[in-house]
């Protein structure tokens, strides 16, 4: 067996994922360049400074509306989109893969529960369209998606805000809500990375997030298994080191956004200028930096699942071909 | 082994563009909504806001600063973002400490580099085990479980004998 799991998406799906990381890592990239300013200073300079970094956020953000608009409008106009409200609604499965993982890391538990389960092998037919991280993943990120456009749009008008309050205080405000909400899909989307990219058995990528379902040969054969048939995979001889060290960045990259946030906050906005950074702050900005070195992992993850993807539909149209040229003589199969 | 394509159901093209088209909307519309409307002619203008009142009527200078530094609303916003931040934070350190561990664990499972399938073998059946082979359906030990090789029909059915 090869760790090519069973595929689970659409390619609109796929496709979806592929854009929307794309805009979220330019999203997190140009906002936080601003909010987290003393530490990622280069960041900024990097973008334009000031005036370029926030032309490049409020495009990415009217991409990002767009992208939000596509995906509700297809959920709910289409037989396939509706049925994926069914998949994404907890049931007490995830609360018992959740404890089972717990169980399972101190051994007192032979398999990761089915909802729980990332690489299925065997047991394919066992598990759901969504892990219970990958549904928290869907709730959270819907509703902090939501109200990041909404504020973001908000603090777009200033002025308007401002009117609206007859203070500019306010409007600060809400620019700091929308810095501080977004901090918690940051961290989300540290962990995400982590948990798609550094799975033993996928490492470095879990390809099913890229290659549709459709095009992902699948074999029910080995259903009866007594296991998910993992112990046949080979591991690859990078992994302990690499995600030793991916784990540590992640969880600094975590800590270090999260004191930030609390450190780095504009409201109520102080009565004296103060200049945050230094040499005091040394080891926040470290940590902030290495954050967003684990995002740039993520960014480049991604496009590599998407030339695997590429690859991968050349070497199917190349089989295609082959098995065309033997059909005078040879066997045809006809999957397609 | 039957190794097939799965017949899978997909989004409709019509609902693929209709879909494009409101997303497109939305986002346009949002933008003429914020910048035009609010920003613009039918909103506030800058220069009429904020205009020193140096009498107790006016409020006084930095009246503005005080009374948009103590809007009760925001003041709670902040707040409950900042918790949420903070107890979703260590919730997700949890998952992930929860995974790298797993991770671990299944790693142990797999067959180490460089350990061939005859070591792999013996090493479980002298515990009393079953073998871990299912008859030929390997990966590739040295490229690595993540290579491109194992996105490889060709090579999976090289690998396995497996029939498409």
């Amino acid at each position: 067996m090869t760790n090519l799991d069973h595929g689970k998406f659409t390619r609109v799906t796929t496709t979806f994922h592929a854009l929307l990381g794309l805009d979220v890592f330019v999203l997190f990239f140009t906002g936080y360049g601003i909010m987290f300013n003393d530490e990622l200073w280069w960041l900024l300079e990097l973008m334009g400074g000031n005036q370029g970094v926030t032309v490049i956020h409020r495009i990415a953000g009217v991409g990002l509306v767009a992208l939000i608009g596509f995906w509700v409008t297809l959920m709910v106009i289409t037989p396939t989109g509706r049925s994926n409200f069914r998949e994404i609604i907890p049931t007490p499965g995830d609360i018992q893969a959740f404890i089972q993982d717990i169980q399972f890391v101190l051994g007192r538990a032979d398999e990761r529960h089915p909802n729980a389960r990332q690489f299925a092998g065997y047991k394919a037919d066992e598990i759901p369209l969504l892990s219970y991280v990958g549904k928290g993943v869907i709730f959270i990120f819907s509703i902090e998606l939501t109200l990041l456009s909404i504020s973001g749009l908000l603090i777009w008008s200033k002025t308007a805000l401002a009117g609206f309050f007859q203070t500019k205080t306010a409007a600060m405000a809400f620019v700091v809500f929308h810095g501080l909400l977004g901090v918690i899909m940051l961290m989300g989307i540290m962990f995400h990375i982590f948990e798609h990219g550094f799975h033993p058995a996928f490492y470095p990528l879990e390809i099913k997030a890229f290659i549709p379902r459709s095009m992902i040969p699948e074999d029910h054969e080995n259903a009866n298994a007594d296991s998910t048939g993992i112990e046949n995979l080979s591991l690859s001889p990078s992994w302990g080191w690499v995600t030793s060290l991916m784990g540590f960045f992640v969880v600094i990259g975590i800590v270090s956004v999260l004191l930030g946030s609390i450190f780095d906050e504009g409201y109520p906005v102080p009565r004296d200028l103060a200049i945050g950074g230094g040499p005091t702050n040394l080891l926040l900005m470290i940590g902030i930096n290495i954050g967003i070195l684990v995002l740039f992992v993520g960014l480049v993850l991604s496009l590599y699942g998407n030339v695997l993807r590429s690859r991968w539909e050349r070497q199917m149209q190349r089989e295609r071909e082959d098995r065309t040229t033997a059909t005078d003589g040879g066997q045809h199969h006809g999957d397609d | 082994m039957s190794r097939e394509l799965p017949e899978t159901s997909s989004y409709g093209r019509i609902a693929i563009l209709t879909s494009a088209v409101v997303g497109t909307v939305l986002a346009l519309g949002s933008v003429w909504l914020t910048v035009f409307l609010l920003g613009g002619a039918g909103g506030s203008f800058y220069e009429t806001l904020f205009r020193v009142g140096p009498t107790i009527q006016g409020g006084g200078v930095g009246a503005d600063w005080t009374a948009g530094n103590t809007i009760p609303a925001l003041d709670f916003l902040i707040a409950l973002i900042h918790a949420a931040d903070v107890i979703l934070g260590v919730f997700i350190l949890v998952l992930v400490f929860l995974h790298w561990a797993a991770f671990r664990r299944l790693a142990s499972r797999m067959r180490q580099p460089g350990e061939s399938e005859s070591q792999r073998s013996d090493a479980v059946a002298t515990d009393g085990g079953r073998e871990a082979t299912d008859g030929g359906h390997t990966n590739d030990a040295d490229t690595g479980s993540g290579d491109v090789t194992d996105a490889d029909p060709q090579a999976a059915d090289d690998e396995g004998g497996e029939n498409r």
